[in-house]
């Protein structure tokens, strides 16, 4: 499947692979990849200093990879989720998801984009306080049109299979971490999304808890066919996915690579990637 | 806005119940400020446009003297050398009863014969009764012949409007005592005038009805007349001028309009000034809802961007801030209105006792509820609110989705525009001085140039706390060590949400004391003036309804009992009245030591 723009919802419908793209005109580059990250660069400005976070990183997935992403603390991890969900554009370079080119889009269809094919599973969950743990499951959801009704018969399959359905009427406040993550996974996936970006979802729990999440992402995620790209500090996590990338100094590499520094308890993140 | 936004904006108000309180309390006083000022100044007005139309009738003119009025001759040539048909003789001024509560009420001498073409208060009812067509709004539907008849032969006999005796429990046959300038006398109530409607009600509310002879007794003004009217036909515009011609010199020709224009010119001062300052206690509450926006907005920028992540739109994020914000400014005035409403009640008679004190005597003593008055508060509330929510909601709006994503960079762009905002209070202080500065008395400049400047320092405030904080810390730290280092920084490192709430607090604080030095330097001079320009130990002049300066000479006989008083060193004796002229209103001010003429000759009076 590829996405198309539809002119009078600005709204993006899923289209066959091959189809021609329409609205920015761009045409993908030959590579068969369902997500490619084409010569991705991107500095920020601090102070009088420029301090280059990507340097013309490349990357393709193919559909329903399930991709991790390792690095130093400070290495453009998130930048490069950024990125890829849209939320920040690069200096240079592209993003091709299907047929679409993130780069040629406007920030609200970047944005509305967002809205229907990218799910967030994040580091301190951002679970709306104020809301159910229904309610934030359903919330995608409803956000892309759907009735009360529907939206909840969707969401409550996922809160089942996440083991929380009895707690659908509970304030996240209530949870513990464990759970707010999986309702946090619940949400990421509730609209369908065609890739999922989870940055560090299991840095704030303990092992087990973060293994069960581990579980439950990877579950949900690539055994349903969809994308998985997930930033970790942990090589054990990282040793589930698919294909492992390396980003240290603004360079991204696909394992195998060098060891970086932070890395002490595995020799490589080829090893990390058991390839 | 979609329906998960909605519930996310309506749940965060009923879960932080003080801030959506703070922000409601400061757009309900802003509004119950402007409500109950608006409605005061109308209370007043209509007052006055009443009073003025209970008095002037359908006169299209009126023939006025100077403070002593005019010789009732004027009237009899008027009538027989001009031939004028149309004029009725006035004889109108304050006085107060016990039976009528003591407070100031308008006694109202007319001609019953020559009234019938200017008022029909005298009308009879029934078979006599003017026609209901003619009626005007405020003239009573007329009085019972007999009465009429009493009114006519009996000396000293009076009407009131009914609801008025009910309210002081008085009947026809009721003797009332009626004092004016130091003197009393006693009338009957021969007869009960009945208003029509509410308004003709209100406009009677504050009127005696006599006999002009008896008027005249009362006042101590035998043989004068304060007014004469005139309904002087469109068409004949030349004989005004042939009137005119006919009158004695300190005597003149006015139209009614002209007339009470310059009265309501006197007061719209008064009321402007009112209505700036409630304007500012809007200003104030502004800053409340500002203040309160910005905090809920700074604590939610991490939802804010988790919702970006999420897919809402910038638009949407606006809407909900914006949406909330109306919500707010919709309860908020409506409290405000209901505050405005009962701080009105205690407002008009404020309002009117100064008019009275400085001006003229309006009698009102109620607020009727003006739906205008009560849209403005409700606009005023909902405009100043969504105008304070615009920066909140545009922060929000501009929150980056990645923040959800990393916790920095609110701070640093806060810093980053601490100099722009120094630079934008240095532009609002030149500004501000500079309409200031502009030579006029008009108050909507004065105005923007004192609001400018306000904001300009709100401004500077940032930039100012950061210098401060700076200077503060090695002595709090020597004082008491880490945590006298902490506390400044704190304040230091969370400028985004620290910054509005001192700027609040600063204009709250500048406001009180700018105020207050303005009164105070006020008082000051009129005690120096008074100090300057009144030598004696006691001043005594005849009683007066109203606190402005009495016309009336004191009895003669008062001043041989003050001269003869023990330890009474000196006293001296001074008459004062103002008199008209080409050159407008002076005062003559005459005593044992000479005359002074001048537009504000000095009086001592002992």
């Amino acid at each position: 499947m590829a996405f198309q723009r539809n002119p009078t919802t600005l709204g993006l419908m899923p289209t066959p692979v091959g189809a021609p793209a329409s609205g920015n005109g761009h045409q993908p580059p030959s590579a068969p990849g369902f997500i490619r990250l084409v010569g991705l660069s991107k500095a920020y400005q601090e102070g009088d200093r420029r301090r280059v976070v990507l340097e013309a990183a490349s990357a393709e997935f193919a559909r329903g990879e399930f991709v991790a992403l390792l690095g130093p603390s400070g290495s453009g991890k998130s930048t490069l989720l950024n990125l890829v969900s849209g939320i920040d554009r690069p200096d240079a370079g592209e993003i091709w998801m299907g047929d679409w080119d993130l780069t040629g889009m406007s920030e609200r269809e970047r944005t509305l984009f967002r809205r229907r094919h990218i799910g967030f599973v994040f580091q301190f969950l951002n679970l709306i306080p104020i809301l159910t743990v229904l309610e934030n499951v359903t919330l995608p959801l409803e956000l892309g049109g759907s009735s009360v009704k529907a939206a909840r018969a969707s969401a409550e399959p996922l809160l089942d299979a996440v083991g929380l359905l009895d707690r659908a009427l509970t304030y996240p406040d209530r949870l513990s971490g464990g759970e707010q993550q999986r309702v946090a996974t619940a949400r990421a996936l509730a609209h369908d999304p065609m890739l999922v970006l989870a940055d560090e979802p299991t840095g704030n729990l303990d092992e087990a808890a973060g293994r069960a999440v581990l579980d439950l992402l990877d579950r949900l995620t690539r055994q349903a066919g969809k994308n998985l790209l997930m930033v970790t500090h942990s090589t054990e996590l990282a040793s589930r996915a698919d294909r492992v990338y390396c980003l240290h100094a603004g360079k991204l590499q696909e394992a195998p690579c060098e060891a970086p520094p932070y890395i002490h308890s595995v020799v490589s993140c080829s090893d990390a990637a058991g390839i | 806005m979609s329906r998960p936004l909605l519930k996310i904006g309506w749940r965060y108000l009923v879960r932080h119940p003080w801030q959506t309180g703070l922000m409601v309390l400061g757009i309900a006083l802003g509004a119950a400020v402007v409500v109950a000022i608006d409605l005061a100044n109308s209370a007043a007005s209509r007052a006055f446009d009443l009073s003025t139309d209970a008095i002037a009738g359908r006169a299209t003119h009126q023939v006025v003297g100077g403070p002593r009025g005019l010789n009732e001759a004027v009237y009899t040539r008027l009538r027989v050398e001009a031939g004028i048909e149309a004029a009725a003789p006035v004889v109108v001024d304050y006085v107060t009863s016990p039976q009528l509560g003591d407070r100031p009420i308008q006694l109202l001498g007319l001609d019953p014969f020559a009234e019938t073409p200017f008022r029909s208060y005298l009308a009879a009812t029934s078979a006599f009764g003017a026609p209901p067509s003619r009626a005007r709004s405020s003239d009573g539907p007329g009085v019972p012949v007999d009465s009429l008849v009493a009114f006519f032969t009996r000396p000293g006999a009076v009407l009131l409007s009914e609801p008025l005796a009910k309210e002081f429990g008085l009947r026809v046959g009721d003797r009332i005592t009626l004092a004016a300038s130091g003197r009393q006398s006693t009338g009957t109530l021969v007869g009960l005038l009945h208003p029509q409607d509410a308004l003709s009600q209100r406009a009677m509310q504050g009127l005696i009805l006599a006999d002009i002879a008896t008027a005249q007794e009362v006042l101590g003004r035998v043989g004068r007349l304060d007014h004469i009217d005139l309904i002087l036909p469109e068409q004949e515009a030349s004989l005004a001028g042939r009137i005119a011609a006919l009158l004695p010199q300190d005597a003149r020709i006015v139209p009614i309009g002209a007339r009470t224009g310059a009265l309501a010119q006197m007061t719209a001062a008064f009321r402007t000034n009112l209505t700036a300052l409630s304007l500012l206690a809007l200003v104030v509450g502004m800053f409340l809802i500002y203040n309160s926006m910005t905090f809920s907005v700074v604590q939610r920028r991490p939802l804010f961007g988790a919702l970006r992540c999420l897919g809402v739109e910038r638009r949407e994020i606006g809407a909900l801030i914006l949406g909330e914000a109306v919500l707010i400014a919709g309860v908020g005035s409506v409290l405000g209105i209901g505050f405005g409403i009962l701080l009105g009640q205690g407002a008009v008679r404020l309002v009117t006792q100064t008019i009275n004190d400085l001006y003229f005597v309006v009698t009102v003593r109620d607020t009727a509820i003006s739906l205008p008055s009560l849209l403005k508060g409700a606009l005023l509330g909902i405009v100043a609110t969504v105008v304070s929510a615009a920066m909140p909601a545009w922060e929000a709006m501009t929150v980056q989705p990645r923040l959800a994503l990393s916790r920095s960079g609110l701070e640093d762009k806060v810093w980053r525009a601490v100099p722009l905002s120094a630079l934008g209070g240095v532009i609002g202080l030149v500004l501000g001085a500079g309409f200031l500065t502009v030579p006029t008395r008009n108050l909507v400049i004065s105005y923007t140039g004192v609001f400018l400047v306000t904001i300009a320092f709100a401004l500077l405030v940032p930039l100012a706390t950061l210098g401060l904080l700076r200077a503060l810390q090695p002595v709090t730290g020597r004082l008491f060590g880490v945590l006298g280092r902490m506390a400044p920084r704190n304040v230091d490192r969370a400028l985004s949400r620290t910054a509005v709430p001192v700027a609040a607090l600063m204009v709250a604080v500048s406001v009180t004391i700018g105020v207050g030095l303005m009164i105070n330097s006020f008082r000051g001079t009129v005690v120096t003036w008074l100090n300057q320009t009144l030598w004696g130990d006691v001043y005594i002049s005849a009683p007066n309804v109203t606190a402005a300066r009495s016309s009336a000479p004191l009895d003669p006989r008062v001043v041989e009992v003050v001269r003869s008083w023990p330890g009474v060193v000196k006293a001296e004796v001074l008459r004062s009245v103002d008199v008209g002229s080409p050159e407008g209103s002076l005062a003559v001010a005459a005593s044992a030591g000479g005359v002074w003429v001048g537009p504000n000759a000095a009086c001592r009076l002992a």
